[in-house]
């Protein structure tokens, strides 16, 4: 056990930890926020710490304090207290475990030898992620058996037929895109989506295969329990489907879980379908290579967007009342900008000056690959968010249409053409 | 280490054997069988098979039971809808002991085995590549055939739906 092997152990689960756990008060805060800009109001902004609102990114926090600190009811009709105290668990655990096979960077080479940046560092993760998600549907079906309520039963019933029939339309689609990448390891396929067809465009999932991607996405939001497909909870129909129920971090815990889903979901479409952590035209080999001058532009782009940002706060983040504390705000976001600006462009400055080793290059190249990774996540996030305020729910019998009829034989379909056309081209 | 890891393994899947047939509740059997099935899972991987474990996993724990839990949940079995099993206990104490002979078999099947080292063979073995390409080179045949058998009762399943449809 060396050093370099334990800091990249611990730094790839705290990566694992923010992207998954973390990030959860972000995308409830992402969610509401882009809820009220599509319906045309403001949603939460007035929450503040000192003065300090974020744009009511306060508010997710406030509201994971208050579901802690509630009082956790038990109604007494529910007769298996164990599986109801254990299905969110089940919930939450499953989900957050499939982070842990997320490549967050490309393979990282520290004095020659290189390591795995996933948390849990092993090849066959697509395998795993199956195998979780198919685990995780346990949480909904005995939280809503265990609850004794009869549309709590309904949501739990409804959730496992919908996991079950987009399980298998989810495989048979990740099936062509293991033709296509001939690995189970995400990493390969990643290092797969860093080349470049005919010298110009970057070879992602997306545009080899736009029908999986197509598939894998809908039916992402499938297993993910989100809308258009939230009939597991759809409250008009069924109150609040299996956590009907529960209260406190009972709630909580299911809705944790069900953020998370939705990370995981956003990572594993970013892996497969859109090169992952690669930056487009900037694989690895790229980037080691043209690493002083991707600083130099970072030195000069910093500041013009921290710029045009300080501007827009300035225009934007205004409270009605002159006296009042949330005014200050402003200033010190200001102030804040300005110190990761100099902070970040004087670091960069003294690599330019000084140079950097093989180990220096390397971990900047994977701190780069990380930062990349982490923004293509939170735009597929916002798409996920997008959809949801968008779509209408399906109704049930449309739902296993759409799956057994419709997406089924073009996931089949896609195999074969995918095959001949892998034996044909001899790839 | 393996051993130790091997005995808790045993244990829950033993325990959830145990479970499987001593819970009135079905819906507690089928959870003691997701036990069982994660704990053997465990021990493939144990054998670094973890193509295998995997695939106990997906397979097994997460489709087969989630089917079954789907069925015992769309019967809603009230607990005092169960049968009384007055003889229970005695009932699997026979069968227990009947077993012993059979069990005592194996053990001495076991004991004549000869002493090998217990470590992994090559870099590649029990990999995913490593195996399609045994199923695939060495064992096609077989392979085909299992196939169509699960087409046939796949088929088979379907038109015996579309027959009670059209009584109905």
């Amino acid at each position: 056990m060396s050093t370099a092997l334990i800091s990249i152990v611990i730094f790839n689960i705290i990566v694992a930890l923010i992207v998954s756990l973390v990030f959860v008060p972000v995308l409830v805060w992402m969610e509401r926020r882009v809820a009220g800009f599509i319906q045309d109001r403001l949603g939460p902004n007035r929450c503040h710490i000192g003065g300090l609102r974020l744009g009511g990114l306060v508010q997710s926090f406030a509201d994971m304090i208050k579901l802690v600190f509630k009082e956790d009811y038990v109604p007494n009709s529910v007769k298996e207290k164990m599986l109801f105290r254990l299905s969110p668990a089940i919930v939450f655990a499953t989900a957050y475990l499939s982070f842990m096979v997320i490549p967050f960077a490309d393979d990282l080479n520290i004095d020659g030898k290189s390591y795995i940046m996933q948390a849990l560092p092993i090849e066959f993760g697509i395998l795993w992620i199956l195998a979780f998600a198919g685990l995780g549907v346990y949480g909904l079906m005995l939280g809503g058996w265990a609850s004794n309520n009869k549309y709590s039963l309904l949501g739990g019933i409804r959730a496992a037929a919908q996991v079950v029939s987009y399980e298998a339309v989810m495989g048979l689609s990740l099936i062509s895109m293991l033709i296509v990448y001939g690995s189970t390891h995400f990493g390969d396929m990643v290092r797969f989506q860093g080349e470049l067809i005919w010298g110009i465009i970057p070879a992602w999932g997306v545009i080899i295969q736009p029908v999986a991607a197509i598939l894998f996405i809908v039916t992402a939001f499938a297993e993910t329990n989100r809308s258009p497909f939230d009939i597991a909870e759809g409250e008009s129909e069924i109150v609040g489907g299996f956590h009907t129920e529960y209260s406190a971090m009972g709630f909580g815990l299911f809705f944790v879980g069900e953020y998370i889903a939705m990370g995981v979901a956003s990572a594993l479409i970013v892996t497969i379908f859109f090169g992952g952590y690669q930056i487009p035209w900037l694989n690895t080999a790229a980037l080691y290579e043209h690493i002083n001058m991707v600083f130099m532009v970072i030195i000069v782009v910093l500041p013009l967007v921290s710029y045009v940002f300080a501007r827009w706060i300035k225009k934007n983040n205004v409270w009605h009342k002159k006296d009042d504390v949330r005014n200050k705000e402003t200033r010190w976001l200001i102030i804040g900008l300005i110190g990761v600006n100099i902070l970040v462009i004087f670091t960069l400055l003294l690599f330019l000056l000084f140079g950097l080793e093989e180990n220096g290059i390397n971990i900047s190249v994977a701190l780069l690959q990380v930062m990349t990774f982490v923004v293509k996540l939170l735009m597929v996030n916002f798409f996920f968010i997008w959809v949801r305020w968008t779509l209408v729910r399906f109704r049930y019998d449309q739902l296993q249409n759409l799956a057994w009829k419709v997406l089924l034989p073009i996931a089949i379909a896609n195999i074969f053409i995918t095959g001949i056309f892998v034996v044909a081209l001899g790839v | 280490m393996i051993d130790i890891i091997f005995i808790i393994l045993s244990f829950f899947a033993i325990i959830g054997g145990l479970g499987m047939i001593l819970f009135a509740q079905p819906i507690y059997s089928a959870l003691s069988l997701i036990v069982c099935l994660v704990a053997l899972g465990g021990v493939f991987a144990l054998l670094s098979a973890p193509f295998l474990f995997m695939v106990q996993i997906i397979l097994y724990a997460g489709a087969i039971i989630t089917l079954v839990l789907f069925i015992i949940m769309f019967l809603n079995v009230k607990s005092d809808n169960l049968p009384n099993e007055p003889y229970k206990i005695p009932t699997i104490l026979v069968g227990g002991i009947l077993l012993v002979p059979f069990n005592l078999l194996i053990i001495k099947g076991f004991s004549t085995l000869e002493d090998k080292p217990m470590h992994i063979i090559g870099e590649g073995f029990g990999s995913i590549k490593g195996f399609g390409m045994e199923l695939f080179r060495n064992w096609l045949v077989p392979f085909e055939l299992i196939s169509i058998l699960l087409l046939v009762a796949l088929v088979g399943a379907v038109v015996y739906l579309r027959k009670e449809k059209s009584d109905g």
